[in-house]
């Protein structure tokens, strides 16, 4: 790094005594790098996150499932604007980001690359990818960066109402449903495990951004730390509606109180990373066609705009 | 041309009467009009919303407590002609949805000499502002009284949208911890 010491030093100072870093003061570039990078993967996951649970809205069970389905896609949407938004504050325009995103050059969470082949799968997305996911959003709503603080704060209160619609649909199959319902929940439950605690990242000892993010409060917690509190606090939920979680090495240590789990496949993780995964171009080809179908919108509104002189003319 | 992201408009939203207009972020539109609407898709799927104002982002002059304290000149040379600004400020490091918040008005020949103003009226609370914002009052659309009911009244319907809608999801809980 080529900063300047004592903008450096003032800059870690005021990190360390909580303030936000806003637009328009300074920052190193390589907290802008990091952030930059890091919001708009965020940003193309909650779009392309739309893509696995939007599916299955033409074949939900009932008028309620539907209506709170399309809220949560529709908030996904949104989330995604906040995100491209609080990175656009950093210098890259969202047509760079979006840009990156339909040349396949983007990265965006692996989990939505994996397909959702039966209506229990879209509660599994709400309990455990979108409860992954807030563990991940929690911390982040303490970041130093103001612009992504704030847009994680509003995307955590939205994405509690997701987490707990899915927890009550599978707590409904678990407890009410037919034999069919249960073993439709269960296989939903053998294929999401995994990729949700892959979610979290890398191990610590294979993350190689990690020291520098906590150092600078982009990051609070690791991604171990963060996927333990999310296994501890899930696996006895998991388990006490009879389900059986796909992990034969998974047990109970009553020393350090955690769930330990077996060993993580990281060459399937990796194989996804890098986009071979089961949906990745499925995903790519679904975003391209709809920013193809809706240039006639933009089209209509940007002529539309011309009849009248725009404020500030 | 057919394919740009379009100008960027910051977002203003007022939750109750008496509430001031608060930052919560931005959206794209090829003029006001549209902004407006985006708006509403983007920062009102929930209830509480009374009024929106948007206003192109190039229109908006920043100022943060850090680039004061570089620059405590930063006025100098930049009068032009006078015209009304809103002002808005950040008064707080606590972990918030909204950023900066409605202050107040004042006619300076310039953002920077309105912000100014701004720095020398108690009125203002200058001493707790972290951030400021100066706006020019024509560069400021505002969603139209009469649209309220059908632009932001179906959110309160919806309460599906809120989690306190799911009651019992856990079955070795009490209740799930509640997100901040």
């Amino acid at each position: 790094m080529n900063e300047d010491p004592a903008k450096l030093a003032a800059f870690e100072a005021r990190i360390a005594r909580g303030e936000k870093i806003e637009p328009g003061d300074w920052m190193p570039a390589e907290y802008r790098r990091q952030l930059i990078r890091m919001i708009s993967q965020h940003a193309h996951s909650e779009i392309v996150g739309m893509l696995p649970e939007g599916t299955w809205i033409p074949h939900a069970p009932n008028l309620r499932r539907k209506m709170v389905l399309m809220a949560k896609v529709q908030d996904e949407a949104g989330h995604g604007q906040y995100l491209y938004h609080a990175a656009e504050t950093l210098g890259i325009t969202r047509e760079e980001m979006i840009d990156a995103l339909l040349s396949g050059k983007a990265k965006y969470s692996s989990i939505f690359n994996y397909p959702t082949l039966s209506w229990p799968d879209v509660a599994w997305i709400g309990w455990l990818v979108d409860g992954a996911a807030i563990k991940n959003q929690t911390m982040l709503a303490q970041c130093s960066y103001g612009p992504y603080s704030r847009a994680m704060v509003r995307i955590c209160a939205e994405e509690t109402f997701h987490y707990k619609q899915g927890k009550e649909m599978i707590v409904q199959y678990m407890t009410q449903g037919t034999p069919r319902q249960k073993a439709l929940v269960q296989d939903g439950l053998n294929r999401w495990w995994w990729p949700t605690l892959m979610m979290f990242g890398p191990h610590d000892s294979d993350s190689p951004n990690s020291a520098v993010l906590m150092r600078w409060g982009i990051k609070t917690k690791s991604n171990d730390a963060l996927r333990q509190e999310f296994i501890n606090e899930e696996v006895p939920e998991v388990l006490a509606l009879g389900l059986t979680i796909p992990d034969p090495d998974l047990r109970f240590n009553a020393e350090t109180g955690n769930w330990e789990i077996g060993p993580i496949d990281w060459d399937e993780f990796w194989r996804v990373v890098k986009g071979n995964g089961p949906m990745n171009a499925e995903r790519l080809a679904a975003r391209q066609k709809a920013h193809e179908d809706g240039r006639w919108v933009r089209e209509a509104v940007a002529a539309y705009a011309k009849r009248t002189p725009e404020i500030g003319d | 041309m057919t394919d740009t992201q379009w100008p960027r408009y910051e977002v203003f939203k007022q939750d109750l009467p008496g509430q001031p207009h608060k930052a919560v972020g931005s959206v794209h539109a090829p003029d006001a009009e549209m902004a407006l609407l985006n708006a509403r898709d983007v920062f009102a799927r929930r209830p509480q919303v009374v009024s929106m104002w948007v206003a192109p982002a190039s229109a908006v002059f920043s100022l943060t407590a850090e680039e004061l304290a570089a620059n405590p000149e930063f006025w100098q040379g930049t009068a032009v002609s006078p015209q009304p600004y809103a002002l808005f400020a950040k008064r707080s490091q606590r972990r918030s949805m909204t950023f900066v918040e409605y202050a107040g008005e004042v006619v300076a020949e310039s953002a920077q000499l309105a912000i100014k103003q701004a720095l020398e009226d108690g009125r203002f609370q200058p001493e707790t502002a972290i951030v400021w914002w100066a706006v020019p009052l024509s560069a400021i659309s505002g969603s139209d009284p009469q649209d309220v009911d059908s632009y932001y009244a179906p959110a309160t319907a919806k309460t599906y949208r809120q989690q306190s809608y799911y009651g019992f999801v856990s079955p070795t809980r009490k209740s799930v911890k509640r997100e901040p």
